[in-house]
């Protein structure tokens, strides 16, 4: 029974429900706008991480190197693309 | 078939590995199709027009119950892996079931969200922010729908064949798939509800 649940896999649950609860904090405590999506960003960036390494695997087979670059090319437009825009339309306005 | 013995059976072969990769290269293309929706919220968020904003309409209880099913099920979901490297095909379908389960379960809360809000009046049309907000729930929900039956197909084929090569490799890629939607919902609980309702 005790190999079917691997410490690491539990410690990254335990370490994401808490992840999870600090980012609730946003909602349940009151904080300027700029802490709460300090804390937010913190949270679930960290979340994704955990996420990818500890559940996906994504650094144990041969390819590692070539799912890392097209995690971090992803990532990489996904933010240009998100921040960009906020530049652009949404942040001069105010 | 060349079937290397040292590795966990999904990287058995390389067709094996290259499919893993193939669906990786995948996911990249699923974070760019996320990130353009992220894109277009924040730009709508403000413009709600004569209909509710987000602080309005959301509510803690739905939401916090649909991340920490989708959270459990992600956690299944690699419980399910680490049984199937130890060829426990029991335990496996178990997990499987389990993870299967909570995805019903969620998704059963978001349709019970959409519902609340076409009742509340919260439509597609109603504004540009309540647009694309039901597009990237909508957009999420279903994947997870898909999800759902690839699981249900996963589990039948492992409890007709077993776990070979084929099903193994498949299992894997399915739990990819899964923990990647976990990965995006942390993204539409913290930036989208919790940040409107800050």
């Amino acid at each position: 029974m005790k190999e079917l649940f691997p410490i690491k896999q539990v410690n990254g649950f335990i370490f994401s429900l808490l992840l999870t609860v600090i980012a609730l904090s946003v909602y349940f405590m009151d904080m300027s706008f700029k802490v709460g999506m300090t804390i937010l960003l913190i949270t679930a960036f960290i979340q994704a991480i955990v996420q990818f390494v500890l559940f996906m695997h994504a650094g144990e087979s041969e390819d590692k190197r070539t799912i890392f670059t097209t995690l971090y090319y992803s990532a990489l437009i996904a933010l240009v693309t998100i921040f960009g825009s906020l530049l652009t339309m949404v942040w001069d306005m105010m | 078939m060349n079937i290397d013995q040292t590795k966990p059976l999904e990287y058995g072969t390389h067709k094996n590995e290259m499919n893993i990769l193939g669906f990786w290269i995948f996911l990249g293309a699923e974070i760019m199709l996320f990130a353009t929706l992220f894109t277009s919220y924040f730009i709508y968020e403000n413009r709600i027009g004569s209909g509710p904003s987000g602080a309005e309409i959301f509510e803690i209880t739905p939401v916090l119950i649909e991340t920490i099913v989708l959270l459990t099920s992600s956690f299944t979901i690699g419980l399910a892996i680490n049984a199937m490297r130890l060829n426990r095909t029991k335990a496996t379908l178990w997990f499987l079931a389990i993870t299967l389960v909570l995805g019903a379960t969620f998704l059963s809360v978001e349709i019970y969200e959409f519902i609340h809000y076409y009742h509340i009046g919260v439509t597609l049309q109603t504004s540009g922010f309540t647009g694309i907000l039901l597009t990237t729930l909508g957009t999420h929900g279903a994947h997870v729908t898909f999800g759902l039956f690839w699981g249900i197909a996963i589990f039948l084929q492992i409890k007709k064949r077993g776990l070979t090569l084929e099903t193994a490799n498949k299992s894997f890629i399915y739990s990819l798939y899964w923990h990647f939607l976990d990965v995006m919902w942390i993204f539409i609980f913290s930036f989208i509800y919790l940040k409107g309702m800050m």
